[in-house]
């Protein structure tokens, strides 16, 4: 994989590539595993770089993926290493980033914890024309394009919906979900997924639950 | 006979009125028309919470019959297809179809409701300005909540077709969750039968069958606090895979989001769950309402779904609906 691969994924993940090239990198992507690889660990470093959670933490495990962006070979023999770390780091302050994007290995369902979201803060959505001061703490938006691409908080636990009763649930929803979103919500229903998730699934229909 | 594109911008030039062209709601409509009216071929690419998906996309209108065809790229084999009220998602590396089946067809049309004046209280519809998208000249839409309990969309929509070729989908704090774009699109008159086809030998698949709502003019159950602007559009009992009594299932909708309510009856000797999930850009949250199991599911944030799970009531209480408290500091308009 070249370096100007390797930059391509990194402005990529940062939402900066050109729609043209995105169109030539992600049909790249189908043929090419390695590059697929690549993707997902750059996206699993952006979501450790970005700084939404517990900061110290992050920072630790930050130290530890950027020593292992340092030791990845350059297989083109350039030994520039991985380029595209700079645009990693480059937005907010080196920590925050715009990844959420993996490749082939993902999870259909992720089980998520509502535990932050339902706490009672207000919660405002943003806009630029709006008089009143937001009360939370959110980023500020307005007309342009939202400049970071976050993947929400993802905790396993207890606190689980079993995954197929929550494929049963979203099939039933499906033809109800708003036609702006209808393509996604289908999409989610069959992207390659958490295999233990529909393997619970299948059990079902074997056993005619 | 395919229409090339260069046809199709011809035929859009000659629709889009592009002197009235720069409002939101106006774009939004022509939108809603090229939706319901429109058959293509294309491909587009999802990006939501960490993962990447590519899919192909086959949708036909034909004799105001809607069917369409979603194949995953990801070689997983994984398809949906749906002819009006059938929906069938087919899970073929687990041996598995589920299939779908609804009373009235008329939400699958793909329309858009009308942005009647109430949606005003809890969405702003604007112009945004033209990009280049992928597929060339787009318009882009702004369609942003002035409340927590929904979602954002920008919209670019082809400045010839109409169709929405780009999505995003942002959070209250104006983030993208979900992302949507379309790598090709083409316009095709005569999509035969056979595209609709799966493409798996589907005397392989275990069948799961979702038997079709029955009409049920009392809800039963109701939501006592629900977030402002959602009301209840459809109510019903239903079978659902993993229950052996049917589901009692309320869908709530503000115009535009829409979320579904399914009550289960408990069975003994197994334990209700309370919990969360999530795919892609729908949520769902499960908690326990006097011994049911009510599952929430919808294209709005977490906690949009937890206002409704621990609302509900039985009729029988004859509490009123009562919105989401919702204070000055907490609406921005």
């Amino acid at each position: 994989m070249t370096d100007r691969i390797k930059e391509q994924l990194s402005t990529f993940l940062d939402g900066e590539l050109p729609d043209q090239e995105t169109a030539l990198l992600l049909k790249r992507l189908e043929r090419d595993d390695e590059l697929r690889g690549a993707l997902s660990r750059y996206s699993l470093i952006g979501a450790v770089l970005r700084n939404d959670g517990d900061v110290p933490a992050a920072r630790q495990v930050a130290a530890r993926v950027s020593a292992a962006i340092a030791r990845e070979p350059a297989q083109d023999g350039t030994g520039l290493g991985m380029p595209g770390r700079g645009a990693l780091l480059r937005s907010g302050g080196g920590l925050a980033i715009a990844a959420g994007v993996a490749a082939a290995a993902v999870l259909m369902f992720q089980q998520v914890s509502l535990r932050d979201e339902t706490a009672p803060v207000a919660v405002l959505a943003q806009s630029a024309e709006s008089p009143i001061e937001p009360v939370s703490a959110v980023d500020d938006a307005d007309e342009s394009l939202p400049a970071s691409y976050v993947t929400p908080p993802v905790a396993d636990g207890p606190g689980s919906l079993p995954p197929a009763q929550f494929a049963n649930y979203l099939v039933a929803h499906y033809g109800y979900a708003s036609p702006l979103v209808r393509r996604s919500v289908g999409a989610g229903l069959i992207s390659t997924g958490d295999e233990a998730a529909l393997a619970e699934a299948a059990t079902d229909a074997r056993t005619g639950q | 006979m395919i229409r090339s594109r260069a046809i199709a911008v011809v035929m859009g030039l000659a629709a889009a009125a592009p002197a009235a062209a720069e409002s939101g709601r106006e774009w939004l409509d022509r939108m809603t028309a090229a939706l319901n009216g429109s058959s293509y071929v294309g491909e587009f690419v999802s990006e939501s919470a960490g993962r990447v998906e590519r899919l192909r996309i086959t949708h036909r209108v034909q004799d105001g019959v809607v069917s369409e065809r979603l194949v995953s790229h990801s070689g997983s084999g994984r398809e949906l297809v749906r002819e009006n009220d059938e929906v069938v998602v087919y899970l073929p590396d687990q041996k598995l179809a589920i299939i779908e089946r609804r009373p009235s067809r008329s939400d699958l049309l793909g329309a858009l409701p009308p942005f009647e004046n109430e949606m005003d209280s809890w969405y702003k519809v604007a112009y945004v300005g033209r990009e280049t998208a992928l597929l060339g000249r787009a318009a882009v839409i702004a369609v942003r909540p002035l409340d927590g309990y929904r979602f954002g969309y920008r919209l670019w929509i082809d400045e010839d077709s109409h169709m929405p070729v780009r999505s995003e989908l942002s959070d209250a704090g104006g983030k993208v969750v979900e992302r949507l774009r379309f790598t090709q699109l083409t316009f095709q008159d005569d999509i035969p039968d056979s595209a609709f086809e799966p493409a798996l030998d589907r005397s392989k698949l275990r069948w799961v069958r979702q038997a079709p709502q029955i009409a049920d003019e009392s809800p039963g159950w109701r939501a006592v606090q629900v977030p402002p602007g959602f009301r209840l559009s459809v109510s019903g009992l239903q079978a659902v895979a993993g229950s052996s009594t049917p589901v009692r299932h309320l869908v709530y909708s503000d115009g535009l989001a829409s979320v579904s309510v399914f009550i289960q009856q408990p069975v003994p000797g197994k334990a209700p769950v309370e919990g969360s999930g999530r795919s892609g850009v729908a949520s769902a949250f499960s908690t326990v309402v006097q011994g049911h199991q009510v599952t929430v599911v919808g294209e709005v944030p977490p906690r949009t779904l937890k206002v409704f799970a621990t609302g509900l009531r039985p009729v029988t209480d004859g509490a009123a609906v009562i919105p989401a408290a919702v204070s000055a500091s907490d609406r921005r308009n």
